[in-house]
């Protein structure tokens, strides 16, 4: 099979289990009001949904455009069912890929992004369901205020992104600079500025510093 | 009707989720294995990319699960459990569950117990989540067909086409790491000692790991490079914490 008809193959697959998807997803909230009978009413429904649409579906635009090309189709295909992209599917594929030494924009890179990304996928849902399941007494003891574990939990998104960043910084430390700069000047302004906003920004400044750079022949 | 949110009806349905969410991603995991090695990858390569995704998944894992304890208070464990196995996440929970109750004129702070405020709440949440599914049947091949064309394009430039690629993924962890030493974001704590030396920890421990493994020639342990790290720095936090004085350890700058 060519790399067309692989591809092709995906996007239908991914078509069917996405709507698949939406029905699942649907089907939680049908559940609830035909088994107990407490349907929404409208008034109050339409009254919260205006008050969260607007943000949310925007910044899905954004980050269909965004994400599909760095996760590759499968990938995203997969992500976009089980979310927490940013902090978890998009590290982790980005971590495989390079220490698998490919190429996000080949064949084998895609391969390895949903390999990843349906490991982790796998890995969260199990961890969340035998926590909820088995551990539930036991977990508000680990993560409460007075836990000595508490930190580490506290900590991930650093320890997560100083790991990631390491490796990707020293192969192109003189890229690197500018767009961590950018992100630091723009929460010196805005300190709590959405970072799902911002990575946009920092793309496209490390993207517009690196070309710059080859121009320049600061990097070859 | 006080244990609604937990009842049969609500395990039910999580286990479903579970189960699709499961069989959704082995299918794509079968799917593309085969394909690797139809094309020539060596199958010790994508089992490394197996488990060490598996490990790298692990603490963040935990990490979210966190969070659905968070909401169970309001929300009963069931319905975050629910939501945060298929697209949610903590902040986006929180808010449209939050803007529900403030509608109803209650807040998340107090228990739900009311059966329809609950089913109210899972519409806003489901609804107001569910665009990104809504976009990608129609979205994704179009972006990845122009992605291809692009990438076409990119080899013809050599290494150019390569910098870019990279300086792409770097900007996505530069916002994270800028978030880490300025930031103050409303799902963590803010930029103070503490992020800083996890950050630091984390790269040390991976700038150290990657150099022995080269030394060494550990090619085995390479691929757990990131998630051991990861794990160190975690340790870090902990410890900073205990050992610091706490003047020091909470000192925060945003």
């Amino acid at each position: 099979m060519d790399k067309k008809a692989y591809s092709n193959k995906v996007h239908t697959w991914g078509r069917i289990w996405t709507v698949t998807a939406i029905a699942v997803l649907f089907a939680v909230p049908l559940g609830i009001a035909l088994y107990y009978n407490a349907w929404p009413e409208l008034n109050v429904l339409w009254k919260a949904l205006i008050s969260v649409i607007p943000i949310y579906w925007s910044t899905a635009i954004i980050e269909v455009l965004t994400y599909v090309p760095l996760l590759g189709a499968g990938g995203a295909y997969l992500s976009f069912v089980t979310g927490n992209i940013t902090n978890l599917k998009l590290p982790c594929a980005l971590s495989a890929m390079d220490r698998a030494n490919v190429k996000a924009t080949s064949e084998e890179g895609e391969l390895i992004s949903t390999i990843a990304i349906g490991a982790s996928s796998i890995t969260t849902t199990v961890v969340i369901a035998a926590g909820v399941l088995l551990f539930a007494p036991v977990l508000p003891k680990l993560t409460a205020d007075d836990s000595i574990l508490k930190p580490a939990f506290d900590y991930v998104i650093p320890a997560l992104f100083g790991a990631l960043g390491a490796s990707y910084f020293s192969k192109h430390w003189k890229i690197s600079v500018l767009p961590i700069l950018a992100g630091v000047i723009v929460y010196i302004f805005s300190p709590t500025f959405a970072v799902g906003t911002l990575l946009f920004i920092t793309i496209v400044v490390s993207i517009a510093g690196a070309l710059a750079m080859y121009k320049l022949k600061i990097v070859k | 009707m006080t244990d609604f949110k937990t009842g049969p009806l609500m395990y039910g349905i999580a286990l479903f989720v579970v189960a699709f969410v499961i069989v959704q991603s082995v299918f794509f995991i079968v799917k593309s294995w085969k394909r690797a090695r139809e094309i020539g990858v060596e199958s010790e390569k994508l089992r490394q990319t197996l488990f060490s995704s598996v490990l790298f998944s692990l603490a963040p894992a935990v990490s979210i699960l966190a969070t659905v304890l968070a909401l169970a208070s309001a929300l009963g464990i069931v319905l975050p459990w629910i939501r945060l196995s298929v697209i949610g996440n903590l902040a986006y929970e929180s808010v449209a569950a939050e803007n529900t109750l403030n509608v109803l004129g209650s807040s998340i702070s107090s228990e739900v117990t009311d059966p329809q405020q609950f089913s109210t709440i899972a519409w806003t949440m489901t609804i107001g989540s569910c665009f990104p599914l809504l976009l990608l049947p129609f979205l994704c091949k179009k972006i990845h067909s122009a992605m291809g064309k692009v990438t076409a394009k990119s080899k013809s430039s050599g290494a150019l086409g390569d910098i870019l690629g990279a300086a792409a993924f770097i900007g996505i962890i530069a916002a994270f790491i800028a978030r880490c030493i300025a930031g103050k974001p409303t799902d963590g704590p803010s930029a103070g000692v503490m992020s800083v030396s996890t950050l630091l920890s984390a790269m040390i421990f991976t700038i150290a790991l990657d150099y022995l493994c080269k030394k060494k020639k550990l090619t085995k342990l390479e691929p757990f490079v990131l998630p051991i790290a990861m794990f160190g720095a975690m340790g870090i936090a902990v410890l900073f914490t205990q050992v610091l004085p706490p003047e020091i350890a909470q000192l925060t700058w945003r």
